[in-house]
């Protein structure tokens, strides 16, 4: 069973009639996938309908339909099917509603009637994923957007959800606060086993943590799989070309018929194996 | 042309966001703002337009301080395109939104609409003219919002994060918009987390780290030269500047994936096509 | 009082209004309102509430005297003043002694008001600041493209009249999220959680015994 699967799934919104065009798609469990494509191509969408959200909050027309751990999404109410997977979207500030953090993360719990111990207990967890212990009674509005979204993030863990999906998390971050966010996602993917899907514009930022990807256009699925076989088609058929990192685009720009180069993911990697093909002469002493 | 003078700032019940700031900005540049988040760059350029007047310190323009107006004086000069292009709309359609700016000036009607004019035409939206805003997509918002700066014909123009949210596509557009403008004289101030555009795009770059100024140079000397603590500044090097800076001997100063796959290729003994820098 | 349950300081609260409304006599008004200002410092509030204190004052002194050209005996416009500004800073000194989402849990666990209607006033509260936020941003956005504040007020209602549509608009996009954020997060269940500290404890049913006394004091007395 995989963690989400749409089954030649069509959706149209109420009002603009757009959405999505027959998608077909598996996400395995326990990946970590990047969701691309540009805007208005159906990434929010794909998120939507992977939280039930579509079709159940925006009404609209769909066929087809989309499992999530198994369940047909149409079959459940939203919050059902949001204990088992949380949503971080992308205007996070406004998906925040309590007045300080403890009372935020644990507000879901608290609507599902969970015990006020077991509730202190795993609002302790969420903010220890993503450090933020010790800020329990801080209010929302003194903490910096980092800060916001990381809170975010606790409060969706604390259903403990087997998926995580996240729209555009780093929008408002600096390359830093970016960094951080996806070793967080990549250490409750690897360690916890949580299935990650991440919709975003910065490529080169999810290169060295995730395995899959899929890409979007104009609401149909372009292209799936590893990487490196998405980053090779998207330049081979120049859909969302100039989304692909600059080193995977170098890669492509050198590579001929006889010289190929391995999947690099530094820049090191990257120098190393272009050094080793200059002719001997040129080559640079690049010591360990 | 726009003088900051050792300028300071806190704001109120903080820490001082800067530190005795100094820059001096020329007609026509094209000049990238770098450093994380709380380091000082949307306060500095805030100070730039007048939004707030520094603790000490000054902002001259012309010669003169830029604070004897206010922003809305130096909004004839600096113009200001804020992060948020949602913040910055509130009118019905696209013409009377960048209208707004020359209505406010004493100008006579004939040079108004010929400032809306010329700033739709510079912008390429005036197809949309008519068209409600918010129904449009947020790249045209983001060049509505600048359209409606270019309006009262400013001499520099300084962009907040203009790229964050936009796809790929969406973000080439913008930086060829950018740089037809600086072409036409206009000079440009960019506060960016992207390495690549600031490489690609920028001729200078001033980097700012706990409120002070640490670099403020050539772009691509601030990530070829190793000395250069950019990881502690927040910054990042685009893995071209990386993988250029080790091979400089051969390839020269490069500053996109092209010009390096071309000069790289032709080192390898392959030929190059000459626009997409593929080896043929 | 903040160390009492949050419902017993809304009927505290409400008590003293009861009180004010039965009491004509300034002296004893007088006494209250210097009781509650120095609850108020107690609490620590009073420093950030003097400005509004103040203005409060002014506001009571003018009620007192417009009623003087109208024969009504001194004490009692004066006592009129009082009760203004003793019920006001009642709920001013509930409001800084007792945190919102605690008294929300109040009101929903112990006397059985609909969650919904509570959660609007935690909502409001939580969102104010945002929009304030906005609408800066937007009067900043105008002022960099030439905007000045104008003298003359019709112009200045005009000007102000811009902000409105873009932060309506952006209060309509983040209730939608909001809403999504709800519905996620199984907002509106029959059955609910509060992890507030709500109970009542032998201080608080000390301070209703008080209440008791003190208003049929009031009632006997007056």
């Amino acid at each position: 069973m995989d963690a989400v699967q749409f089954e030649d799934f069509s959706y149209h919104y109420p009002k603009t009639g757009t959405g999505l065009d027959q998608v077909t798609l598996s996400i395995p469990v326990g990946s970590f996938t990047v969701l691309a494509g540009a805007n208005g191509s159906g990434k929010t969408t794909l998120c939507m309908a992977m939280t039930g959200l579509v079709p159940h909050f925006f009404g609209g027309s769909m066929s087809g339909q989309v499992r999530v751990e198994g369940q047909v999404t149409t079959d459940r109410p939203v919050s059902d099917i949001a204990a088992g997977v949380g949503f971080v979207m992308e205007d996070y500030e406004s998906q925040l509603v309590a007045l300080t953090v403890f009372d935020e993360v644990a507000f879901a719990l608290e609507n599902m009637a969970v015990s006020s111990a077991l509730i202190r207990e795993r609002v302790a967890e969420a903010l220890a994923a993503v450090g933020l212990t010790g800020l329990e009674d801080r209010e929302l509005s003194a903490l910096s957007g980092g800060q916001k979204q990381r809170l975010a993030v606790a409060s969706v863990l604390a259903s403990q959800p087997k998926i995580l999906v996240l729209d555009e998390p780093t929008s408002a971050l600096d390359p830093e606060g970016s960094e951080e966010l996806y070793s967080l996602l990549a250490q409750l993917n690897k360690e916890k086993g949580i299935t990650v899907i991440v919709a975003d514009h910065d490529l080169a930022q999810a290169l060295p943590h995730a395995d899959r990807m899929v890409v979007m256009e104009a609401g149909r699925v372009a292209f799936t799989g590893t990487l490196d076989e998405v980053f090779a088609r998207m330049l081979s058929e120049q859909i969302y070309a100039s989304a692909v990192p600059a080193l995977r685009r170098l890669k492509a720009a050198l590579e001929t018929e006889t010289r190929k180069f391995s999947p690099w993911t530094s820049a090191d990697e990257a120098v190393a194996e272009i050094n080793a093909s200059l002719p001997p002469m040129r080559r640079l002493s690049l010591s360990a | 042309m726009l003088e900051i003078q050792q300028v300071s700032f806190a704001y109120p019940g903080h820490a001082p966001a800067l530190k005795n700031v100094s820059l001096s900005i020329q007609a026509g540049e094209f000049i990238g703002l770098a450093g994380r988040n709380g380091s000082g760059k949307t306060t500095l350029t805030r100070l730039m337009v007048g939004l707030g007047k520094p603790a000490s310190g000054q902002v001259m323009l012309d010669g003169k301080p830029a604070n004897d107006g206010g922003p809305a004086v130096m909004a004839r000069s600096v113009g200001y395109v804020f992060q948020n292009p949602d913040r910055q709309i509130f009118r019905d359609t696209v013409a009377s939104e960048v209208a707004y700016g020359p209505e406010q000036m004493d100008w006579s009607d004939d040079e108004r609409q010929v400032a809306v004019d010329d700033a739709l035409a510079m912008t390429g939206l005036i197809e949309v003219a008519q068209a409600y805003p918010r129904g449009l997509a947020r790249s045209f918002r983001q060049r509505i919002a600048i359209a409606s700066a270019l309006a009262l014909k400013p001499r520099l123009l300084i962009l907040d994060e203009p790229t964050s949210g936009q796809d790929a596509e969406e973000k080439k557009q913008l930086m060829q918009l950018l740089g037809k403008l600086n072409g036409q004289g206009i000079g440009v101030i960019l506060v960016t987390h992207d390495m690549e555009m600031l490489l690609e795009h920028t001729r200078r770059t001033v980097v700012l780290h706990q409120g002070e100024k640490v670099y403020d140079g050539a772009t691509q000397e601030l990530f070829a030269n190793p000395s250069h603590d950019v990881g502690a500044w927040g910054l990042r090097v685009p893995d071209v500047a990386a993988i250029a800076a080790k091979f400089a001997k051969i390839t020269g100063a490069v500053r996109s994936v092209e010009e390096l796959a071309a000069s790289i290729n032709h080192q390898l003994g392959g030929k190059t096509d000459e626009k997409s820098g593929a080896s043929v | 009082m903040k160390s009492l349950a949050p419902l017993c300081n809304l009927l505290l609260t409400i008590a003293v209004s009861v009180w004010t409304v039965l009491i004509w006599d300034p002296a004893s008004l007088a006494v209250m309102l210097a009781v509650q200002i120095a609850l108020l410092a107690y609490a620590g509030q009073l420093r950030k509430l003097v400005k509004g204190l103040l203005g409060l004052l002014m506001v009571a002194a003018f009620f007192s005297v417009i009623q003087l050209p109208f024969d009504v005996p001194v004490p009692i416009a004066v006592a009129s003043g009082l009760k203004m500004m003793v019920m006001t800073v009642a709920v001013l000194l509930m409001l800084g002694t007792t945190r919102l989402p605690s008294l929300t849990a109040a009101l929903v666990s112990q006397v059985k008001i609909p969650y919904e209607y509570a959660f609007m006033f935690t909502s409001a509260l939580r969102f104010m600041p945002d929009f304030i936020a906005e609408s800066h941003a937007v009067r900043e956005a105008q002022i960099c493209r030439g905007y000045v504040q104008s003298r003359n007020p019709l112009k200045r209602i005009v000007a102000y009249a811009a902000l409105v549509e873009p932060m309506v608009l952006r209060a309509i996009t983040r209730s939608e999220t909001m809403a999504m954020s709800l519905e996620l997060r199984g907002f509106g269940g029959v059955r609910r959680t509060f992890t507030q500290q709500i109970a009542f404890a032998g201080r608080d049913y000390l301070v209703l015994a008080l209440i008791a006394v003190i208003t049929a004091a009031v009632i006997r007395y007056r």
